[in-house]
């Protein structure tokens, strides 16, 4: 269970970002005011273009970022006081987090399975389990560094599971990813949901939200405008599809503020 | 305690199993120094080799009939050309400013009956004079061997001349045989030689392997995204840079050792009468393990003092820029030492930082240290060494810092 209570969280710039990002504010607010909660047994999905502070929101949640007012909880566990305990229940998956290139998926998954304090024994059930799912064995010792994106994408998620997590948050998971792959990932979600996980996800692909996702969170500019079944969201906007709605509120919501 | 175990292990199988680190690493460099030095020091003996070698070319001005007899006698090898009075010296001392000719002795006219008309107090005495070039190897070494050997024996010869019994003159001798009234402690004398060296040399390397290795360990691992796979780990981000730190003190160590080794073979290959005292420098039990302690101390401070800088640095570059000042302060700290070795020095000498690991090693390779002197470097090293490692847990737990956020 995940529970965000009225997030925001502030950045400041520096000077070259800034001249960047040709604004003068000093601080750049990437998520204002966002409480959702994630359940047990279903996937929740957080939708918005680039830069609406899906992955802010998810990196919080994972305890690298610390929010600047608002609280979240993961399996009652305070993702600020509490950050240790929130990160043996979580397995995060992010673009930006790579595995070291020098050493193989295997030697991998071994060193982040004790870091979570597993035994050698219980590491390599899991590594049977999960590498057999993902197709990962025939690469399995191969140099991260020699492997495709998707090989390397495959490697990742197995290796941000290995310590079984109750809580599971991927950011765009299935980006870079070819359609079998992609499809595979989807799938694990779903059996992961089934066996009564929490699984967060963030995405901008509208069928992987439509197909993939029991409740939508649709995020623009930091605000959370929307939330529910798709259904919900399809009565409420007054539309036949996920990406139809979606635009409707962009352009409700981008105009705001400007 | 799972997480530091486990990093280390890491981070030695990531340097251990990459063949091309090894070498970089250390193969490369232990190779260069040991062939840079023993050229150094083939150069150093092949000059002076040289210099023993080299027949002077020397111009000798109104020379006395006898002196080539005290030439001959004392067997000095020398092209000699004999000038007249009348002659111009000129061209000979632009010839020794060149560097082509080596010496130019002139000596007064009517030197010789100048001498010989002497009889009281007061009466004219008549001068030699050299001219030379001090720039010049061959110069200062034809001259002070034309003086030692041919003047010298020249002067008590004229002078036994004159008084008959040249005993008259000798009031006393000093030091008949040179050899016996030496009394030196050979370790200590060798360790004179290598105190001004090796510690210097210990400082450098040591910073320098600690450069290398921590820059990519860290911000290298910022750079490519893998250091935040660690931070996610449900362990304690004070046990994160333990683990690195320490993994990076191991690797620094074992090559700053290697670089010492190699810088001792190489200088050993040539100068071998010098560096000969190498090997009867000894220690007892207690000094080894003051050594040992100073050296690991000192490798914790500079890794923890790189890795503080990487941390902060978003790319290896920027890392690379700011390390640079640190890297010419250690140096500064080590030259300061070399040239004043074995003074006696206050005890607040010993709380300064990096010099006092510096003074505290040379002390040692002289059998001086004292347990205070020493207890003051450990602990000034070990208390700004445990200040930068809380700078460093800090800067981890920092999100602006380890996520640019």
């Amino acid at each position: 269970m995940i529970q965000i209570n009225e997030l925001t969280k502030v950045y400041k710039l520096t000077k070259k970002q800034m001249m960047e990002q040709k604004t003068k504010k000093k601080m750049m607010k990437a998520v204002d005011k966002v409480s959702l909660v994630s359940k047990p047994g279903e996937i929740y999905g957080l939708l918005g273009p680039n830069g609406a502070g899906k992955t802010t929101v998810l990196r919080c949640i994972a305890t690298l970022l610390k929010p600047t007012q608002g609280e979240i909880s993961v399996s009652g566990y305070d993702t600020v006081k509490e950050s240790e305990e929130v990160r043996k229940r979580i397995g995060f998956l992010t673009n930006e987090i790579k595995l070291d290139p020098q050493f193989s998926p295997k030697y991998m998954f071994t060193f982040f399975g004790r870091l979570h304090g597993l035994d050698d024994k219980t590491i390599e059930e899991r590594r049977e389990k999960l590498f057999a799912y993902f197709g990962i064995k025939d690469f399995e010792d191969k140099k991260i560094d020699e492997l495709s994106t998707g090989m390397k994408q495959k490697a990742s998620i197995a290796v941000s599971l290995v310590h079984d997590p109750e809580v599971i948050i991927f950011d765009e998971p299935t980006t870079g990813l070819d359609i079998v792959t992609a499809r595979s990932v989807t799938d694990y979600l779903k059996m992961m949901r089934d066996e009564g996980k929490t699984v967060i996800i963030s995405t901008h692909i509208m069928t992987e939200a439509e197909k993939l996702c029991d409740r939508i969170g649709i995020i623009i500019k930091g605000n959370l405008v929307l939330e529910g079944t798709l259904d919900e969201i399809l009565n409420s906007t007054n539309t036949r599809d996920l990406e139809d709605a979606f635009f409707e509120l962009y352009k409700i919501h981008n105009k705001e503020g400007e | 305690m799972i997480g530091i175990k486990n990093i280390i292990k890491k981070e030695l199988t990531r340097v251990f199993t990459d063949r091309k680190m090894i070498i970089s690493l250390f193969i490369l460099p232990g190779v260069l120094i040991m062939v840079m030095y023993s050229i150094m020091g083939r150069l150093i003996s092949n000059m002076e080799q040289d210099i023993k070698e080299h027949i002077p070319t020397v111009y000798i001005q109104n020379a006395p009939e006898d002196l080539a007899d005290v030439i001959n006698y004392v067997n000095f090898e020398g092209n000699i050309t004999y000038m007249n009075s009348s002659d111009n010296t000129n061209a000979i001392r632009d010839g020794i400013l060149a560097g082509d000719i080596d010496l130019l002795v002139v000596f007064d006219e009517g030197f010789k009956e100048t001498i010989d008309n002497y009889k009281n107090v007061g009466d004219p005495i008549p001068e030699v004079k050299t001219f030379y070039n001090p720039s010049e190897d061959y110069s200062s070494a034809a001259r002070s061997n034309f003086v030692a050997s041919v003047l010298n024996t020249y002067q008590q010869m004229l002078l036994e001349q004159r008084l008959g019994n040249i005993e008259q003159l000798q009031v006393f001798y000093i030091d008949r045989q040179p050899e016996s009234s030496v009394i030196v402690d050979e370790d200590r004398a060798s360790g004179k030689y290598l105190s001004m060296l090796l510690p210097f040399l210990i400082n450098i390397m040591l910073f320098q392997s600690a450069m290398g290795l921590g820059m990519d360990a860290i911000t290298g691992e910022k750079e490519r995204g893998t250091l935040a796979s660690m931070l996610l780990s449900p362990i304690k981000r004070r046990e994160i840079v333990f683990g690195k730190l320490t993994s990076l003190g191991i690797l620094t160590g074992l090559s700053a050792i290697i670089y010492v080794i190699s810088v001792v073979i190489g200088l050993k290959n040539l100068s071998q009468g010098a560096m000969g005292g190498m090997t009867s420098i000894k220690f007892t039990p207690v000094e080894i393990i003051q050594l040992l302690l100073i050296l690991i101390i000192l490798v914790y401070l500079y890794v923890s003092l790189v890795s503080l800088v990487a941390v902060y640095a978003r790319t290896q570059k920027e890392a690379g820029t700011y390390v640079t000042p640190l890297y010419i302060l250690v140096m500064l700290g080590s030259i300061m030492t070399m040239f004043n070795a074995g003074g006696d020095k206050g005890l607040q000498y010993f709380a300064i930082p990096v010099y006092n690991g510096t003074v505290a090693i040379q002390k040692l390779l002289l059998g001086e240290l004292t347990m205070v002197q020493f207890g003051i470097t450990v602990g000034s090293l070990a208390v700004v060494a445990l200040v930068i490692i809380s700078f460093i847990v800090k800067a981890f737990n920092d999100e602006r810092v380890m996520f640019n956020a």
